[in-house]
């Protein structure tokens, strides 16, 4: 895995860009060559496919500009694999952004994405998917195939979210990526936050901080709250097993395990995608190479 | 009739100066609104019949504001409506001009939550927000109004817009189906025949209220016959249908009927030469909900029918669209009596409004949604409900377990009155018309 230096170590809600390649793998020019790239509110994604399976993947943060991001996350993908953007079949965009990326060949929704790559990732078995972004939530059922039976999606406000997360992380000064460990370094799990809006998080955290609560607590409490938002809507669209956990926040322990809890499920083991699992935050990516490769073979059929 | 000195009861008083302004930029933004979602239907269909050229025109509101003006200096009334409980027949015996209110602007939405909090109904909020700065060219000129007591929001609507103009409430029992119901309404109707006779000064007669009826017949069979030819391989957009069922409710009907005949004549001829508006495996989807009204409320349909993969609307339940006219006045004798009956029974018993509450479940209206999903062939439903509309919100389980039955998908798609969710609205959307096509297999 490589990472780019640490820019700004005061900027807690930063989580680190990284790019993966299965150098074990080897393409030819015959082969099929796919692309998805999943350019998210917060988070843009890159994945390519040999013949429908990963060869290499990038994750980025989004910029002002969705054309800028998409094109900067696939070369960075790219990178040191000798693949031109000539030897791509096809792409497909997804993502908020993805009517948005020039060089896609079509654009298909995150929740087909999703569902799709998350089939790939964890098997036929899946049927219910969380999948947390940075500005909204989705609950998607899907078939043995991968495909969407079901959906829903939270209102248009962000609580809830992977950016309320980082709105968390920056005012208590908890690195992202540690924010879900320290949430569960509580003795007892505190209730809920009332007010999980983003808006007024400044607010709620310090009149907590005040009452004496600990970084901790504060933490668990708020993100106790947003699992039970993420629950309630794994529920209203109906849980069925297997479950998984796709987008940036499945990363969050804290988070996760607290939706097991109240769902009263496992989900499926996390792939150890920080060495040679795949990353579920790039599901979306995935899924969208995954179509590209189909769309492709159809479009050669003629 | 009301002495204008008199304080208001609801409504606060603006500076004339902000009324003008304010007038003067949402009647811009509006004017260009309706000039676009038209160049976009035009655009969505490259031969779209040339018929439909008369209803691009009635849906810019100054050709019709122009007609109602010179109508009322030749001593002719206006008599606006805000649900379809409103017997159009009555108001036209009386040699009256019926046009529906209700205000389908966004930025009107936002004026009115000076006077209601935003929790309520926006169509609610973007009608005060109307009056208040005298937007609506109908409303304007509307002499009286008929409101029909269904929703919440109606109901208090009514007791505001009173402020300004006579009101005309009529108590919609809640329960159909029973004797006490039909007698009640009855009643209703003939204390409002008797405020229309006075308003108008004219008498409904026999004769007159006769021709009324078989006015709104003609345009029923024009309206039934172009929502047949929807049930076929697409020879006119949704948007389009849209339009034209939702001009009858300002457009002079004798007129709007002559233009519905000859559109649907030209669907037919098109029908015929099999060039088809968009694929015939375009997936046929049907909305119900919260009504939608021109030409703000146009969002939602040009999302569906402008997606990527594209949806084409083949039907709707809305009692601004479908609704308005699907069931004929039945008359058996043409005596006064009989016609009254036929009238009260037809604006009753007919409607679908989620108002009504019985044991089975408004079965009525479920009845009504199946029955076009299947004849129709509706491969899936949209529930478009706008937030405040709590009837339509909390009908939607029992329209989703009914379709869940028949494996019908149907999706809830909530929004408000602003033109700010077209993205993740569009997410939604697509989505959903992906898991209707399902085209892509790996």
């Amino acid at each position: 895995m490589e990472e780019p230096p640490r820019k700004d170590d005061v900027e807690y809600w930063r989580w680190q860009e990284y790019r993966r390649v299965f150098s074990e793998k080897k393409w030819h020019n015959k082969d099929v060559i796919t692309a998805g790239i999943d350019v998210g509110s917060v988070g843009s994604k890159a994945a390519i496919m040999i013949d429908g399976e990963v060869y290499a993947w990038g994750v980025m943060r989004t910029g002002s500009n969705s054309p800028d991001s998409a094109k900067k996350v696939l070369n960075w993908a790219m990178e040191g694999t000798g693949l031109r953007l000539e030897d791509i079949k096809y792409i497909v965009g997804t993502g908020y952004g993805r009517v948005n990326v020039p060089m896609a060949n079509k654009a298909i929704t995150e929740i087909a994405c999703h569902a799709k790559g998350a089939n790939y990732i964890w098997g036929p078995s899946v049927r219910t998917v969380l999948d947390v972004g940075g500005q909204d939530i989705k609950a998607i059922r899907c078939d043995e195939t991968g495909r969407v039976v079901s959906f829903l999606m939270n209102d248009k406000c962000a609580a809830g979210t992977g950016r309320g997360m980082e709105v968390f992380a920056d005012l208590l000064k908890i690195p992202i990526e540690k924010i879900g460990e320290v949430s569960l370094n509580v003795e007892e799990e505190p209730p809920p936050v009332s007010c999980t809006c983003v808006a007024f998080a400044k607010t709620e955290a310090m009149s907590l901080l005040r009452k004496g609560w600990s970084k901790e607590k504060v933490l668990a409490a708020y993100t106790h709250a947003m699992a039970i938002r993420m629950s309630n809507l794994v529920k209203r669209v109906g849980l069925e097993r297997e479950f998984v956990i796709t987008g940036g926040q499945s990363k969050n322990i804290g988070i996760v395990s607290r939706i097991e809890k109240i769902l009263g499920v496992k989900c499926l083991p996390m792939p150890n995608w920080r060495e040679n699992g795949l990353d579920p935050m790039v599901a979306g990516a995935i899924g969208a190479a995954l179509f590209a490769k189909a769309l492709y073979e159809k479009e050669q059929k003629g | 009739m009301k002495n204008p000195s008199e304080e208001k009861k609801y409504m606060l008083d603006i500076s004339q100066k902000e009324i003008e302004e304010l007038r003067t930029t949402i009647r811009a933004t509006s004017k260009k609104m309706t000039a676009e979602y038209i160049e976009r239907m035009r655009k969505a269909d490259k031969n779209r019949p040339e018929a439909m050229r008369y209803f691009d025109e009635i849906a810019d509101f100054e050709k019709r504001e122009k007609e109602l003006l010179a109508a009322k200096e030749s001593g002719k009334k206006v008599i606006g409506y805000m649900c379809l409980f409103a017997p159009i027949e009555l108001i036209l015996a009386a040699d009256a001009i019926p046009v529906r209110v209700n205000s389908g602007w966004y930025d009107a939405s936002k004026l009115g939550d000076r006077v209601v909090p935003v929790e309520v109904c926006p169509m609610v909020r973007s009608t005060i927000g109307a009056k208040m700065i005298g937007l609506s060219p109908y409303l304007e000129l509307s002499d009286a109004l008929i409101s029909g007591l269904t929703c919440d929001g109606m109901t208090k609507l009514s007791e505001i817009l009173s402020d300004y103009k006579p009101v005309w409430a009529m108590a919609v029992p809640r329960l159909k189906d029973s004797t006490q119901s039909l007698s009640f309404w009855r009643e209703e109707m003939k204390t409002l025949m008797k405020q229309i006779e006075a308003l108008t000064g004219n008498k409904i007669t026999r004769s007159k209220l006769k021709s009324a009826i078989e006015l709104t017949q003609r345009a029923t069979k024009a309206f039934r016959r172009l929502q047949e030819i929807r049930k076929g391989n697409p020879v006119i957009m949704g948007r389009d249908a849209m339009l034209v069922n939702q001009a009858y409710m300002w457009d002079d009907i004798k007129r709007w009927t002559e233009k519905t005949e000859a559109l649907c004549e030209a669907l037919e001829e098109r029908a015929r030469q099999k060039s088809w508006a968009c694929s015939p495996d375009t997936p046929r989807v049907m909305v119900t909900g919260t009504p939608m009204i021109w030409p703000d409320n146009w969002k939602v349909p040009s999302i569906i029918e402008e997606a990527n993969p594209q949806g084409l609307l083949v039907a709707d339940e809305l009692c601004s669209s479908e609704r308005l006219l699907y069931d004929p006045v039945g008359v058996d004798e043409w005596t006064m009596d009989d016609m009254l009956n036929a009238i009260a029974e037809r604006y009753l018993m007919a409607s679908t409004c989620p108002c009504f509450t019985s044991e089975d479940g408004n079965k009525d209206r479920v009845n009504w949604i199946l029955n076009k999903v299947k004849e129709w062939k509706v491969n899936g439903v949209i529930y478009y409900v706008v937030r405040g509309c709590m009837l339509y919100a909390m009908e939607y389980m029992r329209v989703k377990k009914v379709l869940d039955r028949m494996s019908v998908p149907v999706y809830y798609l909530d929004t408000e009155y602003t033109r700010e969710d077209v993205g993740p609205l569009k997410t939604r959307v697509e989505a959903f018309l992906e898991m209707l096509t399902a085209r892509v297999d790996i």
